[in-house]
């Protein structure tokens, strides 16, 4: 990748992602666009840029600060104090999604560890595109946001695992089951470190020069990655535990701040790098497994979101909006389905179609989550009478 | 009347404060990690769509605060206390950026030997000081808290401003 060609890569990104911005849908799908029309693939007019080491190294800094950012948001104590819908709310989507990600997996690739993966991709919603849109669309002060939240929130601590074997499992059941206990014991031992080392490491952190904080944190980051990728993890839950460890130190704040541009950034290379590898040609041989998974979703998340809001004790219309926000999917399909093609256990047809399927798949829920969210309290209006007395 | 502040954790948000105004409508104020801050307001208790909503950055935030908090203007309640005074009354002076006596405690300027000005309090970001102490020192940016007689404030302020008499 040349210098030229990385301008106007990182232009395209901007251009799409404003015209995706205003068009109020969120960037990811703008990204991954980006990078099927750039890509080596379909259509071959545009074909600028191939994956080489180069995308691959700025793809694998994308994914690491995306963890990183995630696992600064999870600190025990935040944990604990999150309300009473995490667990319940958390388990019938669990439940319910993760058994149409199942269904749609064996039908896909039969009982094999890539049916494992695939329902994992089409579990977890996206927190950026429903938070983003919760924003964007007024819904924070709303109830059901609580719940909505909760959810999502669920969904990122079930994700944490499924990071741990994607990237490694499959082969022998019991070399799965090694890599899961391995996966395991490490974020074990990380929530273990966030709870014991913040101290030590909040009074190095804050001594040194503003200058060499930025690349200690870096070290810390990126040595962790690099650790568990050594220990036959991802990369991934390593940099995701970077950011937990870190979790619980006084410089949390700080060290958002500070590398908040580097994420936005390499994030959105991320998302392109994977668009690139995306083939638009395998639409025709993928169309089927779309036309079956992505009504499925939308079903299968509004019932899930509605059910639980029932639950919770939500009115109708609520419990219709939290389902209607979960239909989006986004960085964390991508970010499975990224893993996925970097595990040898999987064959080369399974790897490519998961690709192809998961940067698609995304592209549909993405657009259609963000219009059913937006309009959610429309549709609620016209489906669900209210109760007389509530009007007036 | 007490308000009952109702308060809910937004996870990868922030935080949400909500409350039921007295004329039945219903304020949520969102605090997002980032800083910012968020008013929405819904005429009735369980309207659908909010009636407005205000976007405020940190600095726009903790300025609308202040003017809310009743910190620029003194509300009514001030105002009654000034009539039970009598003869004394209760001055907010703020404190001139170039004034000589920054840095210097509250003894050494001697406000009360000088003038017969007391300071009772100091209001300064981002925490005001309840119960100003001789030792409390005078810093850029306060508002001095006062109590006296009108006639003694001509004296106070050119003393705040000169650091003589």
């Amino acid at each position: 990748m040349t210098l030229a060609q990385l301008a106007l890569t990182v232009l395209l990104l901007g251009v799409l992602g404003v015209g995706a911005n205003w068009a109020g849908i969120s960037a990811i799908p703008a990204y991954l666009l980006a990078g099927i029309l750039l890509g080596p693939n379909e259509p071959h007019v545009t074909s600028l840029i191939h994956p080489s080491e180069v995308t691959e190294f700025v793809a694998q800094l994308g994914l690491v600060f995306l963890l990183f950012f995630l696992g600064l948001e999870f600190s025990l104590d935040r944990l604990r104090r999150t309300g009473r819908h995490v667990g319940l709310g958390g388990s019938v989507d669990f439940v319910v999604n993760g058994a149409i990600g199942l269904l749609v997996g064996i039908v896909a690739f039969g009982f094999s560890f890539g049916a494992l993966v695939l329902a994992a991709a089409i579990y977890v919603s996206s927190s950026a595109i429903t938070v983003k849109g919760l924003i964007d669309f007024r819904r924070l002060a709303d109830d059901e946001t609580d719940l909505i939240l909760a959810i999502l929130l669920f969904e990122d601590l079930a994700v944490a695992f499924v990071l741990g074997f994607a990237a490694t499992g499959g082969g022998s059941a019991a070399g799965t089951l090694g890599t899961f206990a391995k996966a395991f014991g490490f974020i074990a031992a990380s929530l273990a470190a966030s709870r014991w080392l913040a101290r030590p490491l909040d009074r190095l952190l804050d001594r040194l020069p503003r200058e060499f904080f930025l690349l200690f944190t870096f070290a810390l980051l990126v040595g962790m990655a690099a650790l568990a990728k050594k220990l036959g993890m991802s990369e991934a839950i390593g940099a995701l535990m970077a950011g937990v460890v870190l979790s619980e130190t006084s410089v949390r704040e700080e060290i958002e701040e500070r590398f908040f541009s580097f994420r936005d950034l390499f994030a959105a290379l991320f998302f392109f790098v994977f668009g690139l590898s995306i083939d638009v040609g395998a639409l025709g041989r993928l169309a089927w497994l779309l036309v079956l998974a992505v009504p499925l979703t939308i079903v299968g998340k509004t019932a899930a979101g509605y059910a639980a809001g029932r639950v919770g004790g939500f009115t109708k219309r609520q419990s219709f909006n939290s389902g209607a926000a979960l239909i989006a999917h986004g960085e964390f399909t991508i970010i499975i389905a990224q893993l996925a093609a970097g595990n040898s256990r999987l064959g080369d047809a399974v790897r490519s179609d998961l690709t192809a399927f998961a940067g698609l798949y995304v592209l549909a829920t993405a657009t259609i989550g963000v219009v059913v969210m937006k309009e959610s309290k429309w549709i609620g209006r016209r489906l669900i009478p209210v109760p007389r007395l509530a009007e007036e | 009347m007490p308000v009952d502040l109702r308060e809910t954790r937004l996870p990868g948000v922030g935080v949400k404060y909500g409350f039921r105004t007295s004329e039945g409508g219903r304020l949520a104020i969102v605090l997002h990690n980032d800083g910012m801050r968020e008013i929405y307001f819904f005429r009735h208790e369980h309207d659908d769509e909010p009636e407005a909503v205000i976007r405020l950055d940190d600095d726009e935030a903790r300025q609308l605060g202040a003017v809310i908090g009743g910190a620029y203007e003194r509300p009514k309640i001030v105002e009654d206390l000034e009539l039970a005074l009598g003869e004394l009354t209760i001055e907010w002076v703020p404190v001139p950026d170039d004034s000589p006596l920054l840095g210097k405690t509250l003894a050494e300027c001697g406000f009360r030997a000088k003038t017969g000005i007391t300071v009772i309090a100091i209001l300064r970001d981002p925490e005001p000081v309840a119960g100003a102490q001789p030792t409390d020192v005078v810093q850029k940016g306060d508002t001095l808290v006062t109590v006296g007689k009108l006639g003694q404030y001509a004296a106070f302020r050119k003393l705040l401003a000169e650091g003589t008499l």
